[in-house]
């Protein structure tokens, strides 16, 4: 080599170097927002959150009576077929209240992944599918399923009304319990399910028994909802940084977010389309959409809202039936709900809030970590059924991945519910879960 | 010339930009495909959010401005860009006199742009508008 070349390679290796460590290590770039971009991220914190709407159809939503009973039954095993399993099992308060598996473990394996109930009382639906409209609704479907607490309904109003305790508070918020004692009225086990023998008892009870059966366990379900509304995100990284932004503190939103989370959050509002579903504080619209992701090897797609929605709407727990506590049954979502071919195989947009530790993803776990929740809406595949939504594949790189996934990451936060909400209570603590 | 012959052949494509323009603006009205009425709204939210149900009134007119008091109205719409209807089936609940017609169970789930099928029917007559929507 020439001296001339050498010197010529020389320069040209520092100014690589050069580049390299400005890129690395140079003044970071002012923050990049536009108005337009503010208002976006105005409306994804969670200052921006509104007040816990009322729940009409429960009359003990807010007495915290109820919440403590409901805290008591969340955690308490011996609402279930075995006296081992409780809402606890699936929804982990150290998991951010779900369980860290590709589909919930209770008696047997349960067909879905466990949702989070963070923050689950803003949504008009509850379910990947919607089938329940409301928390106590929901609280009372996993204690009848067979993979989950697999018992019976008659089998729990008669635990309530006989556990000295229970019966106590119980009475104390609803008034005095039926008698259940009569056990040629009221079977040991009965409930309208797919069992024959408990549905033939349930079938061969009075419509009055059946009503009193129904109502002491819708009350069990609404205590446990009280408690559920509880349970509420906390403020995370993300909401520091936009707080920051807004106060016009600009130098406070550098230090708390690096350049690759603001990259990433660039791409979560712009480039990648995420805010499309994932909009508003809990970045959830709670709503139904199908996004294409494939079923595990020999399993049926799953059939989505298209077949929760005939689910809410035939339950008999609903906001529209006789055991919500609304007089005038306002009920505009069940009203005004609408059905369509777009609802195959759709599912509730989850909310992004504690992403990051509560892997496994998607409605049957088919998604390992972020990073493969992300390809997923790089490949966009076509949907087994239905229609794919987010058909347009976002061909992000690899970089731009893994911004999107440090922002996400900033949205992990401790839970705002205190501390005594988040453990099994005092007295039931010994049984474990 | 050849300017004045681009200008013509501009203006429709300007127009049309700025009536969508326009018609994104709540209190516009819009006349139906056949000319029979012209339908203006006032969403119940200001300003217009989404993931909020929430009603909306309609003001239906003829085209000459005389109010349409025994019309029966009804909604469908979605995002074409998504190949997805609205998440809720709207209707009209209570007629309010003077052509003003209240609609319930509106929500939008998504920001971008909407399309909204309002059908009026009175009198035997049935027409039809699409009214663009950004939100």
């Amino acid at each position: 080599m020439t001296p001339g070349r050498r010197k010529w390679l020389i320069a040209m290796i520092a100014i690589l170097l050069a580049t390299s460590a400005w890129w690395q290590f140079g003044p970071r770039s002012p923050a990049p927002w536009t108005e337009l971009d503010l208002k976006v991220l105005q409306r994804l914190s969670l200052d921006s959150l509104p007040p816990l709407p009322p729940d009409p159809t429960n009359a003990v939503a807010d007495d915290p009576r109820a919440a403590e009973f409901g805290h008591k039954l969340f955690f308490d095993t011996r609402l279930s077929a075995n006296g081992a399993v409780s809402c606890a099992t699936c929804h982990q308060p150290e998991r951010r209240f779900t369980d860290g598996l590709p589909k919930g473990r209770g008696i047997g394996l349960s067909g879905r992944n466990t949702r989070s109930i963070v923050g689950s009382a803003y949504s008009p639906w509850q379910y990947w599918d919607g089938r329940r409209d409301s928390q106590w609704a929901q609280a009372l479907s996993p204690l009848e399923d067979p993979a989950e607490q697999g018992g019976n309904r008659m089998q729990y109003v008669r635990f309530i009304s006989t556990d000295a305790e229970y019966r106590s508070i119980y009475q104390e918020l609803f008034g005095p319990l039926p008698d259940f004692s009569d056990r040629s009225r009221f079977p040991l086990a009965a409930a309208p399910l797919d069992e024959p023998k408990i549905n033939a008892a349930w079938m061969a009870m009075s419509d009055e028994d059946r009503h009193l059966v129904n109502q002491t366990y819708a009350n069990i379900g609404k205590s446990i909802a009280a408690y559920e509304r509880l349970i509420m995100p906390g403020r995370s990284r993300f909401d520091d940084y936009v707080s920051a932004l807004l106060s016009g503190n600009d130098e406070a939103s550098r230090t708390i977010f690096t350049d690759e989370e603001i990259l990433g959050l660039q791409l979560f509002i712009d480039e990648a389309r995420c805010t499309q579903c994932h909009n508003g504080p809990l970045f959830t619209n709670n709503e139904f959409h199908n996004t294409g992701v494939l079923s595990f090897p020999g399993e049926v797609p799953d059939r989505g809202r298209i077949d929760g929605l005939k689910k809410v709407l035939a339950d008999p727990f609903n906001c529209l039936g006789e055991y919500s506590d609304d007089p005038e049954k306002r009920c505009p979502e069940l009203t005004y709900v609408r059905s369509g071919i777009e609802l195959i195989g759709a599912m509730r947009t989850p909310s992004l809030r504690n992403l990051g530790g509560t892997a496994p993803y998607s409605h049957k776990g088919q998604n390992e970590s972020i990073a493969d929740l992300l390809d997923q809406y790089n490949r966009a595949p076509l949907a087994m059924i239905g229609h794919n939504e987010a058909e347009v594949k976002l061909k992000l790189s690899r970089r731009q991945l893994t911004q999107l996934e440090a922002f996400l990451n900033t949205l992990d936060a401790p839970l705002a519910t205190p501390d005594k909400w988040l453990r099994a209570p005092p007295q039931r603590a010994e049984q474990g879960r | 010339m050849r300017r004045l012959m681009l200008a013509i052949a501009v203006l429709p494509v300007v127009c049309s930009i700025m009536a969508v323009a326009e018609d994104e603006n709540t209190g516009q009205s819009w006349l139906t495909r056949s000319g029979y009425y012209r339908v203006s709204y006032t969403p119940s939210l200001e300003p217009l959010t989404i993931n909020k149900i929430h009603s909306w009134i309609f003001h239906i007119e003829t085209a000459d401005g005389t109010p349409v008091d025994n019309a029966t109205i009804s909604v469908t719409g979605g995002m074409p860009e998504h190949n997805h209807g609205l998440p809720t089936d709207p209707r009209m609940t209570q007629s309010l006199g003077n052509g003003d017609y209240v609609l319930d169970g509106m929500r939008f789930h998504m920001r971008g742009y909407w399309e909204l099928t309002v059908t009026v029917d009175a009198d035997g007559r049935r027409d039809t508008v699409i009214i663009p929507l950004t939100i």
